[in-house]
């Protein structure tokens, strides 16, 4: 039986928008294809993982107090995360997970947490702390050639500059920043983005995307995945992009 | 004199309503506070101000509180209709007060939204703050839990009232540390119950401990993040309990502390936690035991919180949920229940419910016990669907339907007992809906 190993980054404190739900989606989609999901969950105190064995990485966003703790111990795994992301294992990565990949995240005090600095982007807090970018998201991205409409949720107050390669452009809502016109990070094997919701309960495209990328590199195949039954999806994308987008 | 006028102004307005048979809301509060956000100061009270606040139980809590020092026979005056922000506490006072602003009661009790009990009692002095749990909710529009307990926490700093707290909630047993000064901090808990478990079944914040970022370490979880606990590097957590709950037993729906049996008409764990709470509060005002077992006994609420009804000979059990703690212990209550049932849940993201739904994803809908058929409703019906299906119910058992009054008909169509979950603005509107079968 095929199977993807997948690495859970602190399922324990990065789980306040109900990121976990994009775990539950991809198991579903895999099972119900024939395939084998192995969810392994690393927190901190826990034995290091390696990176590179895994065929996906994923991490969501978390409270900000709880999200500097981490932040001190997914430093340590600088190198390793960077040499599995060279290696081709796929990212998917969202919210406080997308900002410390980046250079760094400046709080509103002008305090520094610095990030992995796995990629360009660096992130700043907005400096009245009422203010963030909450609501509704629908952006256009590409996979595989094709223009696909992802919906999500957003609710950040750091603004995101320097993202040299966005995951989409933004229909509706914010993005990187109030009012931008570009949301999110996408580099080959790497997703990061601002969108809860969870972002692939929404998506099913973009679960399929991921997936095939996965199961194509590590079985070196240009597989064709198996029609899933998505009329719920399907049904609830038809009522919101008509609902966000339609007065457009 | 300012707000002589205002009250006057109030006053008028008020009998006005009445004429027009409308009870106003916040409408009177709201006028008034815009006039003069100090008027609060105003006010003559001579008797004890007790309030009640917390994510989820707060009504509950509040009313049972007021149904108890009500059959003790005094005179009490409260916002039961649940309008818990600074405008309607402030109705509620100008509806009851004279026109200098004095009110005569034996005891005013407010249920008081999280985020306003710094604002309200900035003014008014209180004499006892029942703090029952703080869970994430709505996290658009509040924002994180934690901002919110620092906020009351900063509060607490100068409060020497007394300060009734659940010591079984990290969230909330911290605030008794807020001023070392104030020698009228009573914890409350309640022993483990037979559904409680080794790990954390349902999310939950409070996994540091606030005084030293280490690690909290449970012995046991009863709900969510409500359990059994203690840092094990300063042994925070660790404190007398004042009333302890023993003996629960929540299918014949009774409790003990220190011996004496209550019976109640719920049938959850959370109910207990609230009531324990209650039976703190009312000890601090010397009401005897066997009314408080009287007023428990009897204490019910009809407004959709775990409210049981027939409907044409249907049993229905209808409970608000409005963040994932809400909608876990209504599940709980569906799976301590081994009869076969259906359940309806509607979810809607209007302003007041919050337009973020990815919560409905910390809902465990893993393992349901002998649900036999799901229908989902509100503008969010499908995202409900989706959910509920990646959890591994059997899709041709979900029938969404955005329409509520076609979810209710097809609900009914069975005679199988019925469960509706429904949050904030889609609660009354499905309660309606549903008691509309038994007038056809």
């Amino acid at each position: 039986m095929k199977e993807l190993k997948i690495l859970y980054l602190y399922p324990d404190i990065l789980e306040l928008y109900g990121d976990y739900g994009n775990i539950q989606v991809l198991c579903y989609r895999l099972e119900q294809r024939g395939f084998k999901a192995i969810v392994e969950p690393y927190s901190i105190g826990d034995t290091p993982p390696d990176f590179k064995s895994y065929d996906l990485v994923f991490a969501g966003g978390g409270a900000d107090q709880e999200q500097g703790i981490l932040a001190q111990d997914l430093i340590k795994y600088k190198d390793s995360i960077k040499e599995a992301i060279d290696n081709g294992t796929f990212f998917l990565l969202i919210c406080g997970a997308y900002q410390l990949f980046g250079k760094y995240y400046k709080g509103v005090e002008g305090d520094i947490i610095p990030g992995l600095e796995v990629f360009n982007y660096y992130t700043e807090a907005i400096h009245d702390r009422k203010k963030r970018c909450i609501g509704n998201v629908v952006i256009e991205a590409e996979l595989n050639g094709q223009k696909t409409k992802i919906i999500g949720f957003e609710n950040h107050g750091g603004q995101t500059f320097d993202v040299a390669t966005p995951f989409g452009n933004v229909l509706f809502g914010n993005g990187n920043k109030f009012g931008d016109t570009q949301e999110g990070f996408f580099m080959n094997n790497v997703i990061a983005t601002y969108l809860h919701g969870p972002l692939l309960s929404k998506n099913p495209e973009l679960t399929d995307f991921i997936i095939k990328y996965c199961l194509d590199r590590k079985y070196d195949e240009d597989i064709v995945l198996e029609h899933l039954n998505d009329d719920f999806e399907n049904k609830c994308r038809e009522i919101l992009l008509d609902k966000f987008l339609g007065a457009m | 004199m300012k707000n002589f006028f205002i009250l006057l102004a109030m006053k008028i307005l008020h009998l006005g309503l009445k004429i027009f048979g409308k009870n106003g809301g916040n409408f009177l509060g709201k006028i008034a506070y815009d006039w003069n956000p100090d008027i609060f100061r105003y006010f003559k009270i001579d008797c004890p101000i007790i309030a009640v606040t917390a994510t989820n139980g707060k009504t509950m809590t509040n009313n049972a509180i007021v149904h108890v020092f009500k059959t003790a026979g005094k005179k009490v005056i409260s916002n039961l209709e649940g309008n818990n922000m600074e405008t309607g506490i402030l109705s509620t006072l100008l509806k009851n007060c004279s026109l200098t602003g004095k009110i005569k009661a034996d005891y005013l009790v407010f249920e008081v939204d999280e985020g306003y009990v710094p604002v309200i009692f900035k003014d008014l002095k209180l004499d006892t703050l029942v703090v029952l749990d703080f869970f994430r909710d709505q996290l658009d529009r509040n924002g994180e839990v934690e901002s919110l307990i620092l906020k009351i926490n900063d509060f607490l700093k100068t409060y020497t009232g007394n300060l009734v707290l659940n010591n079984d909630d990290p969230n909330v047993a911290r605030l008794g540390a807020a001023n070392p000064e104030n020698h009228n901090v009573y914890y409350f808990s309640v022993e483990k119950y037979a559904f409680a478990t080794e790990d954390m079944k349902e999310a939950g914040e409070g996994k540091f401990c606030p005084f030293c970022n280490t690690r909290i370490k449970y012995e046991y979880y009863q709900y969510s993040h409500i359990g059994k606990f203690k840092c094990p590097n300063c042994n925070y957590g660790d404190n007398e309990i004042y009333q302890l709950a023993t003996n629960v037993d929540l299918k014949n729906r009774t409790f003990s502390i220190n011996d004496t049996t209550y019976q109640i008409r719920f049938n959850s764990i959370y109910n207990i936690y609230n009531f324990v709470a209650v039976v703190s509060c009312v000890s601090l005002y010397q009401i005897d035991t066997e009314i408080v077992q009287k007023a428990l006994s009897t204490f019910v609420l009809n407004n959709g919180r775990l409210e049981e009804i027939e409907i044409n000979g249907v049993p229905t059990i209808i409970n608000l949920a409005k963040n994932p703690t809400g909608s876990n212990v209504s599940l709980r209550i569906l799976n301590e229940d081994n009869d076969e049932k259906e359940l309806l849940f509607v979810l809607n993201d209007n302003l007041a419910d919050g337009r973020d739904v990815s919560w409905i994803w910390d809902i465990n809908f893993e393992q349901l016990n002998h649900v036999s058929r799901i229908i989902t409703s509100g503008t969010r019906a499908y995202d409900m669907a989706i959910r509920i299906k990646t959890a591994g119910y059997p899709i041709e058992k979900i029938e969404p339907y955005t329409d509520l009054h076609e979810a209710v008909q097809n609900f009914y169509h069975t005679d199988v007992k019925k469960y509706v979950i429904a949050n904030y603005t889609s609660l009354q509107p499905t309660r309606t809906e549903i008691l509309k079968l038994n007038r056809d």
